[in-house]
C-alpha cells in the first residue's frame, strides 16, 4: 500500500512539474471586456461587441499573428474571471494601478484620457471641490479608480456605486444624482448621443498618481510573462506603423495615446 | 426613433430581445432535467438509513433554500470557476477547461433547483404507499424496475404541482443570470434601454414576454396535471 | 496540494478582511431589515385591498385584481425593480409635477415600492386561499344565528383563516428576505450590496459564503419563531386532531398561492425571482 501511495505521489509531482515546464503555445487569445463603455466597447443591436478597444485588440492580435475572440464580462468580476482562466487578457480600459498590480500583470500603457466631473446642464457652477460637493450625490462605476478617488477625497458627499458606467450616466440624466465622475470621452459620448442636453462635462480631474495611475494597459495573469512580451512588442508595432492613429481617428477627434506620467 | 421602430425596426433592438427570450427559455429548459433529476437523487439520499448521508443532504438543502438565489448563483458561478482553476492546475492541464457563462448559469440554477425540488420529491416519495414496494418485491421486480415502472409514474403525479411551482420560480430566476453577463431576456432589455435611454419601453416589453411564458407554463401545468390525474377522484 | 490547503485555511479565517470590512455587513443587515419590514407591512395592506377586490362580485374589480396578481406573480422581481427604478427616472417630469420625485429619487424608496407591490400579489392569493378554506357552513350558521356581516368576518372567518394562512405567510416573509438581495443591483447597500462592495475590494469569494451564512441564520431564526407562533395559535387544533398539519387539501391550495406548492410536510421556503 505504501508503495502505491508513493508512486501516486510521484506521478502527481511529475505532472505538476511537467505543467510548469511546458511553455504555453499561444494560438488564440481570449479577450475579456465589459462591453458597456461606449465608445471603447459596447454591444450593438445585433449583440456583437464593437468599439475602439475591439479594433485595437484585433490590430494587436494581427501583429502577433494570433486570433482574438471577445467575451463580455461584468466589470466587478473581471479580474477574478481572468485569474480563474475564463479569458487570457483584459482589454477593457483598465487603468494601471498599484492595487491591481498586486493581482494582475499589465502591459505597457496604450491610452490615457482625461478624467472628468460631469453634472447637470442646469448646474452652472464649475466648483467641484470637496467642500462644494458636501452632501451632494456623486455616482460612478464600482471597482474603478473613480470610485477609489471619490472615497479618498469626497468623504462628505453621498457616493453611489453602480455595476456599469452607463447607469450613473442614466441617473444623472434623470436627475437622480448630482454629479458623475468618469472618463471624459465616455461621458462626452454619452451626453452627445443619448443625453438630450441634460448634462455637461464640468472639469477635468488631475490624475493622482497613487490612485489613478498613468493610463490604461492590457491586464493578464502574472505567470504569462511571454504573453506580456508579445503584447508589448505588438503595442510598439501598432504605434510605429500608424495603425493606432487610424483606429483612433475612427472614434475620437483628439489624441488619446497619452504619455507616461512623470512625477 | 419612435417606440415602434426601436422595437421592431431593422436598427431596432427587438431581435436582441427575442434572442434573449430564446436564451431564457433554453436556460430554464436545460436546467429542468439536471435540476429536478439531481433533486430526485438528493431526495432518495435523504431517505437513506445512514445519518451522515442524510445530514449532508439536509445541510445542502438548507443552505441553498435559506440563501437568496442571487447569492447562490454568485457562489456557484465564482466558486465553480475557482474550483475548476484549482483542479486543472493540480492535474497539470496547460489550458484550463473553459466554462462558458451559459453552462455556468445552468449549473448554478440546477443546484438551486435541486435543493428546492428535493423537498417536493421527498414528500412525494413518502406519499407512495408502502404496499406498492412490497407488491413489486413480491412480483419479483428488481429495484431499478420498481423505480422506473411503479414508483416514477406515481411520484410524478404527486410531485407535479410542487414541481410546476418550482418551474415558475426557475423561469423567473433565469433573470438573475442577467447579472452575470449572459445575454438573457432581461439583460437584452437592459442593454437596449441603456443604449436608447428608454427603460420603460424595453423593460415592459421584457415583462410582457415573461408574462406570456408564465401564462403558457400555467396552462401547460394544468394540462399535465389533468392528464396525470386521469382515473383518480 | 499543500499550497491549496494552506491557502484555504488562511482564506477561511480571513480575519483581516472581516476586521476591515465587517462593520459594513452590519450596516447592510440593518438596511435589509428596514427594507423587508416596510415592504412586507405595506404589502399586507395592499394585499388586503387586492384580496377584497379579487373576491368581490364586481366583474371589473375582480378582473383588475386578477390582472394585478397575474402580472406581479408572472414576471421576475428584478424586471419589476428595473421598471420602477429606471422607469421613475424616465418619467421624472411627471413625478415632479405630482410632487413625488424626491421620493422616487431614492433607491430605498424604489425598492420598497417594487417589493411591496410584488409581495402584495402573493399575499393576496394567500389571503384568498385562507378565506376560501373556511367552510361555507360556518358562515351560514353564523348568519342563521343573526350575526352581522362584520361580526361574521371578524369572529368566524378571520380567526380560522388566520391559522390556515400562517404557514404560507411565514414562507412569504422568508421569500421576501431572500428577494431583498436584489436591491443591491440598484445601488442599495443592503447586506448583499455591502457584500458585493467588499468582494470588489478584496476579490475574496468567501465573502459571499459569509453573507450566505448570515442570510441562512436570519431565515432559520424566522422559521423557528414562526413555528412557535404556529404551534401556539393552533394548540386547540393539535389537541383535537392529534397532528400539527392543517387540512391537507386546503393547505395544498393555499401553499400553491405561495412560492412553492408543497402539499405535505417539509418547511416550504419560497423564493421569488
Amino acid at each position: 500500500m505504501k508503495k502505491v501511495k508513493l508512486l501516486a505521489l510521484l506521478g502527481l509531482a511529475s505532472c505538476l512539474m511537467a505543467s510548469a515546464a511546458i511553455a504555453k503555445e499561444w494560438k488564440t487569445i481570449r479577450v475579456g471586456m465589459d462591453a458597456s463603455y461606449a465608445p471603447f466597447e459596447s454591444v450593438d443591436p445585433s449583440g456583437k461587441i464593437v468599439g475602439f478597444e475591439v479594433d485595437y485588440a484585433n490590430a494587436l492580435c494581427e501583429r502577433m499573428k494570433l486570433t482574438c475572440t471577445f467575451q463580455n464580462q461584468d466589470w466587478d468580476g473581471i479580474i477574478p474571471a481572468l485569474l480563474a482562466g475564463k479569458f487570457d487578457v483584459i482589454v477593457s480600459s483598465m487603468n494601471i494601478t498599484d492595487e491591481r498590480k498586486k493581482k494582475v500583470m499589465f502591459s505597457d500603457m496604450y491610452y490615457a484620457t482625461p478624467i472628468v466631473f460631469a453634472g447637470q446642464a442646469a448646474n452652472k457652477s464649475d466648483d467641484v471641490s470637496p467642500a462644494a460637493l458636501k452632501g451632494k450625490t456623486i455616482g460612478t462605476q464600482s471597482s474603478t479608480i473613480h470610485a477609489n478617488f471619490l472615497e479618498a477625497f469626497y468623504k462628505d458627499s453621498n457616493i453611489k456605486l453602480y455595476p456599469t458606467q452607463d447607469e450613473p450616466n442614466l441617473d444623472l440624466a434623470s436627475g437622480r444624482i448630482d454629479y458623475v465622475v468618469g472618463d471624459g470621452l465616455v461621458e462626452q459620448d454619452f451626453f452627445d448621443k443619448k443625453g438630450n442636453g441634460c448634462c455637461r462635462v464640468i472639469s477635468e480631474i488631475k490624475r493622482v498618481p497613487g490612485i489613478h495611475g498613468p493610463g490604461v494597459g492590457v491586464a493578464m495573469r502574472p505567470e504569462d510573462t511571454d504573453l506580456r512580451d508579445m503584447i508589448n512588442k505588438a503595442i510598439g508595432e501598432v504605434d510605429a506603423d500608424g495603425t493606432y492613429k487610424k483606429i483612433e481617428a475612427k472614434y475620437f477627434k483628439q489624441d488619446i495615446r497619452g504619455k507616461q506620467l512623470t512625477n | 426613433m419612435n417606440w415602434f421602430s426601436l422595437l421592431f425596426g431593422s436598427e431596432g433592438w427587438g431581435s436582441l430581445l427575442l434572442e434573449g427570450a430564446v436564451v431564457t427559455i433554453l436556460l430554464a429548459v436545460t436546467t429542468v432535467p439536471f435540476g429536478f433529476g439531481a433533486g430526485l437523487a438528493l431526495a432518495v439520499l435523504k431517505l437513506s438509513p445512514s445519518r451522515v448521508v442524510r445530514g449532508l443532504c439536509e445541510a445542502f438543502t438548507t443552505f441553498f433554500r435559506g440563501t437568496p438565489d442571487l447569492l447562490s448563483l454568485f457562489i456557484v458561478y465564482y466558486g465553480l470557476q475557482a474550483l475548476i482553476d484549482r483542479v486543472s492546475k493540480l492535474i497539470g492541464l496547460s489550458s484550463p477547461i473553459e466554462l462558458n457563462a451559459f453552462v455556468a448559469g445552468v449549473i448554478a440554477l440546477s443546484v438551486v433547483a435541486a435543493a428546492y425540488s428535493s423537498e417536493v420529491w421527498v414528500s412525494a416519495l413518502k406519499a407512495v404507499p408502502k404496499g406498492q414496494h412490497e407488491a413489486a418485491h413480491s412480483l419479483g421486480l428488481d429495484a431499478k424496475r420498481t423505480f422506473l415502472f411503479i414508483l416514477m409514474p406515481q411520484l410524478v403525479r404527486i410531485a407535479l404541482p410542487g414541481l410546476g411551482n418550482i418551474w415558475m420560480v426557475l423561469l423567473k430566476d433565469t433573470s438573475l443570470i442577467s447579472t452575470l453577463a449572459v445575454i438573457d431576456l432581461l439583460r437584452a432589455a437592459s442593454e437596449a434601454s441603456k443604449n436608447t435611454t428608454r427603460p420603460i419601453l424595453f423593460y415592459s416589453a421584457a415583462a410582457a414576454i415573461y408574462l406570456v411564458f408564465s401564462i403558457l407554463s400555467g396552462v401547460l401545468q394544468s394540462r399535465l396535471e389533468r392528464r396525470a390525474n386521469r382515473g383518480f377522484a | 496540494m499543500l499550497d491549496t490547503l494552506h491557502d484555504s485555511a488562511a482564506a477561511l479565517l480571513n480575519f483581516e478582511m472581516m476586521s476591515r470590512y465587517g462593520w459594513r455587513l452590519v450596516d447592510g443587515i440593518w438596511i435589509t431589515t428596514q427594507v423587508v419590514t416596510l415592504s412586507v407591512t405595506l404589502g399586507f395592506l395592499i394585499a388586503f385591498l387586492v384580496c377584497r377586490a379579487r373576491m368581490s362580485r364586481n366583474r371589473m374589480l375582480s378582473g383588475a385584481a386578477i390582472s394585478y396578481i397575474t402580472f406581479f406573480r408572472g414576471t421576475p422581481l428584478l424586471c419589476q425593480l428595473y421598471l420602477v427604478y429606471y422607469g421613475a427616472g424616465e418619467i421624472r417630469p411627471l413625478l415632479t409635477n405630482l410632487g413625488v420625485w424626491w421620493l422616487f429619487r431614492e433607491a430605498f424608496v424604489c425598492c420598497v415600492f417594487a417589493f411591496s407591490l410584488n409581495t402584495a400579489a402573493y399575499q393576496a392569493e394567500i389571503m384568498r386561499g385562507a378565506l376560501s378554506s373556511v367552510p361555507k357552513g360556518q358562515v351560514e350558521a353564523a348568519a342563521a344565528l343573526g350575526l352581522s356581516q362584520f361580526r361574521i368576518s371578524r369572529h368566524v372567518i378571520w380567526p380560522q383563516a388566520f391559522i390556515v394562512a400562517l404557514r404560507p405567510f411565514g414562507n412569504e416573509l422568508i421569500a421576501m428576505i431572500k428577494s431583498s438581495a436584489l436591491a443591491a443591483i440598484v445601488t442599495l447597500l443592503d447586506l448583499m450590496g455591502e457584500t458585493r462592495f467588499i468582494f470588489a475590494r478584496t476579490f475574496d469569494f468567501l465573502i459571499y459564503v459569509y453573507a450566505a451564512i448570515i442570510y441562512l441564520v436570519i431565515v432559520e431564526i424566522i422559521r423557528r419563531v414562526w413555528g412557535l407562533i404556529e404551534r401556539s395559535c393552533s394548540r386547540h387544533l393539535i389537541v383535537a386532531t392529534g397532528e400539527t398539519q392543517s387540512r391537507g387539501q386546503d393547505e395544498g391550495r393555499i401553499c400553491r398561492a405561495g412560492r412553492h406548492g408543497l402539499s405535505h410536510g417539509g418547511a416550504p421556503q419560497g423564493q421569488r425571482a
